[in-house]
């Protein structure tokens, strides 16, 4: 549905002719993130400032259209995508680093700066931005923290949410508002805290003051085969039994291996079962004996073809290997559907077969590439968009594989978020009453419902998933 | 005790403690959740009378997953019978709060009390995975989970920590729990001159190795611990060439609990202009790595406005920890409220719209 003539041009009058977009066909082009389902916006609006920012969120409350704030578009589970329609809020044009601060430690941004831009230009104060998402070469920060995005390193550093210090935001109502800042223990509620991986659903994010931290003067980055997924996972429980929490802790099944290895050429095992990545840092006393240490446990646990990286290059190439996996997944099929769940630690051997089972059943490849030390699994069921019927497949795939990451205790969600694609699976996990609980937050900061509506909550609006109907409660079952 | 006249009760289950919470919204009475009794006098005077509820029913270990390193724990738990069940697999939260011992968990998420280990921890904030409340209207509301990364909904661990409950009492807890350390190292030294003292804590602050604790004391001590695998641990204390001291020292350490106390939080790097202001004769100590002090407050509401208002000026705060009521209600626990507190009274109406929990005592 086509904004009105009225509302399209009060939009170009705060931020310019030509920063509003709303020709169908190139609407088309935002349709979508980096998951599967998609539904074009009626306008796409590119605001320059906070200012901006604001005044457009007021012309859309005004208007009760629904606004949906939008990064590089590398999220997994829709949540820029604009499915009640609306307004795309673009921010990539708000991409300036405002300040870095040696001393405090502490970086400045606006929501478009790239993920991995802060950290090479806070290299050069011998800092870096912990928060590392594979897709770190395109996501943005605003992104990251709108999703509390994860990635390699979070098992030792912690995710976006620990290393947001505060935030500049619009709420539904246009209000400009800091929350939090550079001061621990603050007055009052934690609203930096909330607001931090709601998904747009409760803000529009306009500066993001981060934490910063000094880059370890030594790493080291050891890889290590294993004859099957469970050895592998076992010799992941024994690692942080021992009393380590390496900084990086990563499994990569045969499938990824392979694929890995041919793209590659990393010197990845390709007869190996499954692969280790770990990596530890620290003073060169330190990582000397926490990866003798961390050698010992897994040749303990059956570990074997042990290589530890011996040059910088070496390192970058086994990390090329990890993070490039998605891509290199293409080799086998097209098309990927890459899901994100979590399991309490020790469930990681039955949670990989259930999902090698259900490959099996609906005849689909599927390749494990995860953090395996935080149980953050992440399967993704390759296929060919060309063959007829099988996103359905996919789709049931996937949901049953998440089933399964409920039924052991499991999260929906370790860092992709819920948004589009897991709302509906929502009461798998959470009670009416758990649910109602979030639901007051929403309608507290956003009465009318514009921010990004459609995500996180189950949207009755939409079809639901025939496996959502299923019965059993994880949360009550299996927590309290 | 803080509040007068009140009928003391102690549910048994979550539910009778939800239950009692909508009976008593309904007859309009307040209640004022006690774990271990240990920050009671957190905040500003109550504003009604009313029943104190205490939790110390609900006080089990729900489930300890020794290899996924969780635990889940009903809130009135005591954190040293927490620590017991989780050390025998080698295992602990890393929560060293001052007033110790006796405080329970409950106490210590709702109140947000850290101590020094928080420097290479974090708090509580950063290890709470789950939470579950009982509300006003007598519903029960988890969020959260029992695996150590989650993004499945809002993060409203964050929005009940450091709320003094009044989104909803406390019933039961999740946490990541931490492996203990392969070596654990503490050193001192002493300085007379505060110029000395301070540039020993950013000496050890800034040593390649992080310190996990570094607190700092007017009387010109800094005692610093290191944890982590042998070898970097004594190079770390070779290097520094401080006595060495006992670890012991960290728990009588946390047994700091002053009759009349502010905690004052500020940027790390400007908490020592707010310190500076204080006499020679103030006592305090301080986290300087983190950027919290606690100080003795020996003088009346003047002063603490004096040094809060330097706290303020300085980005920070002051809050009263501790101290009999009247000189609280002079005084003021919070001083100005932040420019936020609509939206925060909005998120507290959502919850507890008639304030039975706790009125009065917190800034929303």
């Amino acid at each position: 549905m086509a904004l009105e003539h009225a509302v399209l041009e009060d939009l170009r009058r705060v931020v310019g002719r030509e920063h509003v977009i709303e020709a169908s066909n190139d609407l088309r082009i935002f349709e979508r993130d980096a998951s599967i389902e998609g539904a074009a916006p009626d306008a796409v609006v590119l605001p320059a400032t906070t200012a901006e920012v604001s005044a457009v969120i007021k012309i859309a409350s005004k208007n009760r259209i629904p606004v949906v704030p939008r990064g590089a578009g590398t999220g997994l589970s829709g949540g820029a995508v604009t499915i009640h329609g609306g307004i795309a809020l673009q921010v990539t044009r708000m991409r300036k680093i405002l300040e870095i601060d040696p001393v405090a430690q502490t970086a400045l941004v606006e929501p478009g700066v790239v993920n991995q831009e802060l950290s090479l230009v806070a290299a050069s104060h011998r800092l870096f931005y912990a928060p590392d998402p594979s897709s770190q070469k395109a996501c943005t920060i605003g992104g990251n923290a709108a999703e509390n995005s994860g990635g390699p390193h979070c098992l030792y550093y912690g995710v976006t949410t620990n290393h947001v210090l505060g935030m500049e935001v619009v709420l539904a109502d246009g209000s400009v508002q800091w929350v939090a800042g550079d001061a621990p223990d603050r007055i009052g509620l934690d609203l930096c805290g909330v607001l931090v991986g709601s998904e747009g659903t409760l803000c529009a994010i306009t500066k993001i003051k981060v934490r910063l931290l000094s880059t370890p003067p030594s790493v080291a980055t050891l890889l290590a085969a294993f004859s099957s997924i469970d050895a592998a996972s076992q010799a992941v429980s024994a690692v942080i039994g021992r009393g380590i929490v390496p900084a990086a802790l990563e499994m990569m099944d045969k499938v990824t291996v392979g694929a890995v290895e041919a793209h590659y050429h990393a010197g990845y095992p390709t007869d190996a079962g499954a692969v280790l990545l770990v990596e530890v840092d620290g003073i060169p006393e330190s990582t000397r004996e926490l990866m003798a240490a961390v050698r010992n446990v897994l040749a303990e646990n059956q570990g074997y073809a042990m290589r530890e990286a011996q040059s910088p290059s070496e390192r970058d190439l086994l990390w090329a290997g990890r993070k490039g996996a998605i891509g290199a997944l293409g080799r086998i099929k097209p098309n990927y559907y890459l899901h994100d769940g979590v399991v309490p630690r020790s469930r990681l051997p039955q949670i990989l077969s259930a999902v090698g089972e259900i490959g099996v059943h609906y005849r689909l490849p599927v390749a494990n590439v995860f953090h395996a030390g935080d149980g953050n699994l992440h399967p993704n069921i390759l296929f060919d968009l060309r063959d007829r019927d099988v996103l359905p497949q996919v789709e049931s795939a996937g949901e049953e594989m998440l089933r399964a990451v409920v039924e052991l205790g499991g999260a929906l969600s370790g860092e992709h978020g819920i948004g589009l694609e897991k709302n509906a699976f929502m009461p798998w996990v959470f009670s009416a009453d758990d649910l109602d609980a979030m639901r007051r937050v929403k309608d507290a900061l956003d009465a009318h419902g514009i921010m990004n509506p459609g995500k996180i909550f189950p949207d009755p609006q939409r079809k639901a998933p025939h496996l959502a109907g299923r019965t059993g409660l994880a949360i009550e079952a299996k927590w309290w | 005790m803080v509040v007068t006249r009140v009928t003391t009760e102690k549910p048994a289950t979550a539910e009778e403690l939800a239950k009692r919470l909508r009976e008593a919204a309904d007859a309009g009475s307040a209640v004022f959740p006690v774990g271990g009794g240990r920050a009671v006098e957190m905040g500003d005077p109550p504003a009604r009378d009313g029943i104190e509820m205490r939790m110390g029913s609900l006080d089990r270990v729900i489930e300890h997953s020794q290899a996924d390193m969780v635990v889940s724990v009903e809130a009135g738990i005591s954190l040293e019978a927490l620590q017991a069940e989780l050390g025998k697999t080698g295992q602990f939260l890393p929560l060293d709060p001052f007033n110790s011992p006796g405080h329970t968990i409950g106490g210590l998420l709702a109140t947000g009390w850290t101590g020094p280990l928080r420097q290479r921890y974090g708090s509580p904030r950063d290890f709470l995975i789950g939470i579950r409340v009982a509300l006003p209207d007598g519903h029960l509301a988890s969020a959260g989970g029992r695996v150590v990364k989650n993004v499945s909904g809002y993060d409203l661990m964050k929005l009940h920590y450091g709320a003094l409950g009044t989104l909803g009492v406390i019933v039961a807890a999740s946490f990541k729990v931490f492996p203990k350390p392969l070596h654990d190292a503490t050193v001192q030294s002493r300085h007379t001159a505060m110029d000395e003292a301070w540039a020993a804590a950013d000496r050890v602050l800034g040593m390649p190795m992080a310190p996990a604790a570094v607190e700092l004391f007017s009387d010109g001590r800094v005692l610093a611990r290191f944890l982590g695998s042998p070898e970097a641990t004594k190079r770390m204390v070779a290097d520094l060439g401080w006595t060495k001291a006992e670890a012991l020292g960290w728990k009588k350490h946390s047994t700091a609990a002053p009759p009349k106390w502010a905690r004052i939080a500020a940027p790390r790097h400007r908490l020592r202009s707010i310190l500076d202001r204080l006499g020679r004769d103030e006592r305090w100590w301080a986290s300087p790595g983190i950027g919290v002090a606690n100080w003795e407050v020996a003088g009346g509401a003047e002063d603490v406005q004096a040094v809060r208002a330097a706290a303020t000026a300085a980005g920070g705060s002051l809050v009263l920890m501790a101290g009999p009521s009247e000189f609280r209600h002079d005084a003021g626990a919070w001083g100005t409220p932040p420019a936020t507190l609509h939206l925060m009274r909005r998120l507290r109406s959502a919850f507890d719209p008639n304030q039975v929990i706790n009125p009065g005592r917190f800034v929303v």
